[in-house]
């Protein structure tokens, strides 16, 4: 068993990766944006000299929303199966195009990789800029509704990586994965899920394809509200589309699309589509005052620990009041999994959602 | 696998994709190396798949008994089990350890090398054992060259399993030929390969030198 790798926000900035791109320039953006504020807060101490309460009051939870950088926590271990499969990917500000009021945007996923690691290592190395770059070609179009306009641009971002790990670039990209053991003939069998989230101001984006999930902690005890809907071959609307496109599920260990795949959809797994499509399902929900966070996680977590299960262990860190609650909750999701005996790969991403992340 | 007619030509199975004339070249060999006594709670199978190689060019990939990843997909590492007295010798008896990649209903199986038949161009293993789903598994592969109505080379992969309770028939075929099926095509595209990567080296050393 591999030793837990937890991550949290200073880990993450050290070992992201340079990126050029619309990344890169979302970075820059968003320092300059941060030297700006500093300049307003000094501006907000001399109010405070003046003696002006109201002005102090607002300043300061202004200051303190726009300063802090949105929390987060992220966990994966090997568990039982031999050998890590799993990606998790955190962006922050990822995209150079902003939401209408300036707000950021701030990317997370989870991939859980079967047959080899590459096509989940190539998710978490791309899908942020497929994701960035179908955006900014969305936003020219102002015809679509906010909804209709992420459908697009995820959908279209998944059929990118999933043509991505399916060519000849995809294959030269396996074969410089360090932990990739493919020969040089097609690698058509690797495939991973694929669940993605987007944070927002005002919403939270979900695309998922696969049966890794993404749930939402609403406050004040109301029950968690689920944002992604698994694809397991036997959900009901998901075996009629392999029927209807000539393929078949039978139960062998569980449902399995020909008796070989125990989920529909997925990026990669060439030798099965169409019946296995990489199509995503995409949801948009709207933020309330009281959320407290968002969980993701690949099937390994879920099979074992129920939605609300997992919205009670990141409760209880919340109220423990520690800085680091995000990572805490993620690294606690995952031994709860493994104490259970999830017989896979578990990932889980906690990210913080309270309106004052102080 | 029906059992051919008394006396009566036997139509080419459904599904096999060979026309009339290629499996009347084949019949010999089907008679000889593809027929089952099946019993009840067991089924059988029978897969074809053309390839623009030279025979010896398949043969070698198929044979390869100790090294079945080169043209099969799903396995992580395969190992042969240290036979004293055999050493790296190929021959009836051997076991080899498989491990499959994840994400499959199954982890590992172990082999046994039932047959090796370098004249003749025929294979056979049986599973022994390991963590999946097939009991009773034995196999055969056959290379063969046909002549009409083009030279081609032709490999049968057959099986006989037992039908896993709570599953059917159907199901059960259905598993089997999507990896066979799925393990023929990537010998086809292996062995095309070396016989293009081999023709062009000939041709290499062929070409007349340049003047001096």
């Amino acid at each position: 068993m591999s030793m837990a790798q937890v991550c949290c926000d200073s880990a993450v900035a050290a070992t992201a990766a340079p990126v050029v791109g619309a990344e890169a320039e979302a970075r820059a953006r968003a320092r300059a944006e941060r030297r700006s504020r500093a300049g307003e807060s000094g501006a907000w101490k001399h109010a405070v000299a003046a003696g002006t309460a109201d002005a102090t009051r607002k300043r300061s939870l202004g200051a303190g929303e726009l300063l802090v950088a949105r929390k987060h926590g992220a966990a994966s271990v090997a568990g039982r199966r031999r050998e890590m499969e799993d990606a998790v990917s955190v962006r922050d500000a990822f995209c150079a195009e902003g939401t209408a009021d300036g707000g950021r945007r701030d990317f997370y996923g989870v991939f859980d990789g079967h047959g080899c690691s590459h096509v989940a290592e190539a998710c978490r190395d791309r899908m942020h800029e497929l994701v960035a770059e179908e955006l900014a070609a969305t936003a020219a179009d102002s015809s679509v509704s906010a909804a209709a306009a992420w459908t697009v641009a995820m959908e279209r971002s998944f059929a990118r990586m999933d043509a991505e790990v399916t060519s000849a670039g995809g294959r030269a990209a396996a074969a410089r994965s360090s932990t990739c053991r493919c020969d040089a003939h097609r690698c058509d069998h690797v495939g991973s899920t694929a669940v993605v989230a987007v944070v927002e101001e005002h919403s939270v984006i979900v695309a998922n394809c696969g049966d890794s999930r993404a749930v939402l902690c609403r406050g004040d005890g109301a029950p968690p509200l689920p944002l992604s809907s698994d694809h397991k071959p036997d959900r009901p609307d998901e075996l009629e589309r392999i029927e209807s496109a000539g393929g078949r599920v039978i139960f062998w260990e569980g449902a399995r699309v020909l008796g070989v795949l125990a989920m529909s959809r997925a990026v990669g797994d060439g030798y099965l589509k169409p019946y296995v499509s990489s199509v995503p399902e995409v949801t948009v929900t709207d933020r309330s005052d009281g959320d407290e966070c968002l969980i993701l996680g690949s099937d390994g977590l879920w099979d074992v620990v129920s939605n609300e299960a997992a919205c009670e262990v990141a409760r209880a860190c919340l109220r423990r009041g520690r800085a680091k609650w995000c990572a805490e909750a993620a690294a606690l999701l995952t031994k709860l999994a493994l104490a259970r005996r999830s017989s896979d790969n578990v990932s889980v991403v906690v990210i913080d959602l309270r309106r004052r992340n102080h | 696998m029906d059992q051919q007619g008394a006396g009566g030509d036997a139509e080419v199975p459904a599904g096999l994709g060979l026309t009339a004339a290629e499996y009347e070249q084949l019949r010999s060999t089907v008679d000889a190396h593809h027929r089952y006594a099946v019993g009840e709670g067991q089924c059988s199978s029978l897969l074809a798949q053309r390839i623009h190689a030279p025979p010896e060019a398949v043969w070698a990939v198929v044979r390869r008994f100790d090294c079945p990843q080169v043209y099969k997909h799903f396995i992580r590492s395969c190992a042969l089990r240290p036979d004293p007295e055999a050493g790296d010798a190929l021959c009836p008896g051997r076991l080899r350890e498989v491990s499959v990649i994840s994400g499959l209903p199954a982890s590992t199986s172990t082999e046994r090398l039932d047959l090796l038949d370098d004249a003749a161009r025929v294979f056979g293993f049986s599973i022994t054992g390991g963590e999946h789903r097939l009991r009773n598994y034995r196999s055969v592969t056959t290379v063969s060259e046909l002549a009409d109505p083009a030279i081609c080379t032709v490999v049968l992969e057959s099986y006989v399993v037992d039908v896993p309770d709570g599953n059917t028939e159907d199901d059960t075929r259905l598993f089997a030929d999507t990896v066979i099926r799925l393990n023929l095509q990537k010998l086809k595209s292996v062995a095309e390969a070396n016989a293009a990567e081999a023709a062009a080296t000939t041709n290499s050393v062929l070409l007349p030198r340049p003047a001096e």
